[in-house]
């Protein structure tokens, strides 16, 4: 790389900085145009330091959604297709090529010659097959779950070295997007044939992709290094070959304060998760904010019909109706944050709009909830039989301010005599009472996926099943938009999908959840897959 | 009395105050906030600025009080009782019976208080009561070996001795001549441990193992402040602020208690 001659500049440069943060001096605003007119050509060779709020979980392909998960296996794996975040058209990845028969239950791929897993495997057809027929079917015997984004899944026919077909019992339209979603990473049939504590482990995830894994201190940091054998980006990516880095840390810091502070004194080049008060700091001091949407099931409160309390639609359309969504956006969070405007983001296909169904009208919530029988008791809490209108949530860790959110929203329904129990994140108790709906009436959750099945995901009692949902028409519906064919049906049965969870008031949609991260200005070519995952494959440093 | 001594006392009686009529300090209601005032400095309208919810922080602190200064009534007097208790029985039956308490008491001596606190509100669950529970636990081994070492030195008085010759039962001795003239050092351990026992519950709702949100409680207060430490100083550094003063306070009386001099 560079001689030693530039050294005392940025030395010098560095320290003015670090002055200028002490003296909390102004005109941060003319860095990143500094930044930018030094790009120029991108450079080999460097490590970005990368600042994660959450420890990883279980690395299972599948279990990939989690964002912590995510933004590692992003950098391990790649996928059949590459969905282009810009238009969501399905591109050609790994498969260079495939076919789809009229009513999508026959799917065949053409794959690229010559990729290989970083255990030196080949990437072939049979390799492909082992990877979909686990998660299209799961594996009971090695405890693995069947992934969301396969539906009506029957087998697969290895047809030739690089050809594999799949057959589906009923039209899977889906498909074909779902083999571009983060958990459809492609692993090596070592690590496919393991059993599930095992695929969870990072060191066991052996995938094609540009990095690999060079070090792991669990639940600290993760080290990835370049595969500089690397070859088989997607057609449509700008740059080709080798990843631009030679290495990547992605060190845990969960806390806020910490990842921001870090960013800006130049301790890290990249951080995700930029909480929505310090969004300001960080742009304040010359580094660029990526906002970047996840056009799934938006950040809301799910409301449960087992619950004894919610079972009756009143007092959950009550709830909907005393919920001022946009209070919580403008107090809480920025113009990052768009105010929900029905269950899906409105850059979700099949969204739309339920604005009008979903505005703040405390009026006609109290009127509900009187005739409900609901009643304002002495401490202004509601009751009917002596049960008191008391409702409890957990705060939910992944979600951006859930805390604050909660308080707020409870803040709320005090006003109308509904009480929100708040419940820490961390309790012990969480574990095992967040699936009874007599204790945890409410879940606090989103979901991002660019599909339309991502409803489903959310909602139907064989996947997340946010609202431990007893509605079988509800569950019909789903299956149903899961196995059109036609595009503009789909999208047709998912705006009446909106519709029906609206009106039955199973959720009170808050805001459209971004991803938000903090880039230094000296690091270039900033990319994301389709729900905001990191892509560091054509990232460099100037 | 000195001025330091004077200060504590007055800034005890005055949280205490806070705990019981929260409402003649404060205007502002501590859980419903107006969220267009949110994040306003310290100033005339808000002494204490408000949070990211806009809700009066003074008004938090005040209506906190009742929370954390409880909870330490709790945990002292568990400690207190529970100790006490112990330490006077291993103290006057002495043989086999003492050694067992003691070896016991030095057991948990040797685990760090909070990590003892911890395992029992696994146990417990989180809440308020339960928290003040673990802390007073925690705190049971120091009262029962300072109450033996004292009932060991009564025990061999004079009077003692005079009051079982004079035919008085055991219970009897103990709870009339034993127990009033040991209790003067354990009171003084009491009112420090409740400056350590605000600190510790503290501790354990900055943890969130406390009060559940949005009740205010005084180190969830600054626990939810400390991410807004870099543009909203005073959501932590506030309640933290009296915090320290407080503990400060029931340390300096304290050390006043037992001394001639204060």
């Amino acid at each position: 790389m560079s001689s030693s001659a530039p050294r005392p500049v940025l030395a010098s440069l560095a320290v003015a900085a670090a002055t200028c943060l002490l003296s909390a001096c102004g005109g941060g605003g003319t860095a990143p145009a500094a930044g930018a007119a030094a790009a120029g050509k991108p450079v080999y060779g460097g490590t970005l330091t990368y600042l994660e709020h959450q420890a990883p979980t279980c690395l299972y392909l599948p279990a990939a959604g989690f964002y912590p998960n995510g933004g590692v296996l992003n950098q391990l794996t790649d996928k059949l297709t590459w969905q282009n975040p810009e238009t969501l058209k399905i591109e050609p990845w790994i498969a260079t090529s495939w076919e789809v028969n009229e009513d999508a239950t026959r799917y065949t791929f053409h794959l690229r010659d010559g990729v290989t897993f970083s255990d030196g495997t080949p990437l072939d057809a049979d390799a492909v097959a082992a990877n979909f027929d686990v998660y299209g079917k799961g594996d009971p015997k090695l405890k693995l779950p069947v992934a969301e984004f396969v539906n009506n899944y029957e087998r697969s026919e290895v047809v030739d070295k690089n050809t594999v077909r799949f057959h589906f019992s009923k039209p899977s339209p889906g498909f074909l997007q779902g083999t571009s979603v983060i958990g459809a990473g492609l692993v090596s049939k070592k690590t496919i044939s393991l059993p599930y504590e095992e695929q969870c482990q990072l060191k066991n995830v052996v995938g094609s992709g540009p990095f690999t894994v060079a070090k792991q201190v669990v639940d600290k940091e993760i080290d990835l290094a370049a595969r500089k054998d690397y070859d088989w980006a997607p057609k449509s990516s700008g740059h080709q070959g080798r990843a631009y880095l030679d290495q990547i840390k992605i060190i845990v810091t969960p806390e806020d304060n910490v990842r921001v502070g870090a960013l800006t004194s130049g301790q890290a080049d990249y951080v995700r998760y930029v909480q929505a008060y310090d969004e300001q700091t960080v742009k304040d001091a010359g580094f660029a904010i990526y906002a970047e949407p996840t056009r799934g099931v938006n950040n809301g409160l799910y409301l449960r019909p087992a619950n004894s309390i919610l079972k009756d639609v009143r007092v959950r359309r009550a709830l909907q109706k005393g919920t001022n969504a946009k209070e919580v956006v403008d107090t809480l969070f920025t113009p990052s944050y768009p105010v929900a405007t029905s269950v899906l983001s409105h850059l979700a296909q099949g969204y739309v709009d339920l604005s009008k169904e979903l505005a703040y009208d405390p009026g006609a919530a109290a009127k509900l909830l009187d005739e409900a029988g609901w009643v304002k008791g002495a401490d202004g809490v509601r009751e009917k039989d002596g049960v008191k209108l008391q409702l409890g949530v957990f705060v939910s860790g992944p979600q951006p301010l859930s805390k604050q959110t909660l308080e707020l929203v409870g803040q709320q329904w005090a006003k109308l005599g509904v009480k929100l129990e708040i419940r820490p994140a961390d309790a012990g108790t969480q574990a095992v009472d967040i699936k009874n709906a007599e204790k945890t009436a409410i879940a606090h959750s989103m979901v991002g996926r660019a599909d339309q099945d991502v409803i489903k995901s959310h909602f139907h009692t064989k996947n997340r099943d946010v609202i431990l949902s007893n509605d079988a028409k509800l569950d019909r519906l789903l299956e149903e938009e899961s196995a059109l064919p036609d595009e503009a049906a789909r999208n047709a049965k998912v705006a009446e999908i909106q519709r029906y969870v609206v009106d039955q008031a199973y959720a009170i949609p808050l805001f459209e959840e971004p991803q938000v991260y903090g880039v230094a200005p000296n690091v270039h070519g900033v990319a994301f897959e389709a729900v905001a995952r990191p892509s560091f494959y054509s990232v460099w440093k100037s | 009395m000195r001025p330091g001594l004077i200060l504590s006392w007055a800034l005890i009686v005055l949280v205490a105050l806070w705990a019981l009529v929260p409402g003649v300090f404060t205007g502002y209601d501590p859980i419903a906030g107006i969220p267009a005032e949110k994040l306003r400095a310290p100033g005339p309208g808000h002494l204490f600025g408000t949070d990211a919810v806009g809700r009066d922080l003074f008004a938090r602190v005040v209506h906190g009080a009742v929370n954390s200064l409880s909870g330490a009534f709790v945990a002292v007097a568990v400690g207190l009782v529970l100790g006490t208790l112990l330490g006077l029985v291993a103290g006057s039956v002495r043989g086999a019976l003492d050694e067992i308490v003691m070896r016991v008491v030095d057991v948990l001596l040797s685990v760090p208080g909070l990590l003892l606190a911890l395992t029992v509100i696994i146990l417990l669950g989180p809440g308020t009561v339960n928290v003040a529970v673990a802390v007073g636990v925690g705190s049971v081994a120091s009262f029962a070996r300072l109450a033996r070492s004292e009932v060991v030195r009564v025990r061999r008085t004079d009077y003692v001795e005079a009051a079982f010759g004079s035919g008085g039962r055991f219970a009897a001795v103990l709870w009339r001549h034993v127990l009033p003239n040991s209790l003067v050092p354990v009171v003084a351990l009491a009112a420090l441990q409740f400056g350590v026992a605000i600190l510790a519950i503290s501790t354990l709702g900055f943890l969130g193992y406390g009060a559940e949100p949005p009740t205010p409680e005084w180190g969830l207060l600054i626990s939810e402040g400390r991410n807004y430490l870099a543009t909203a100083w005073w959501l932590t550094t506030l309640p933290g602020t009296v915090v320290v003063a407080v503990v400060l306070a029931a340390s300096r009386i304290s050390r006043s208690i037992g001394r001639e001099d204060g």
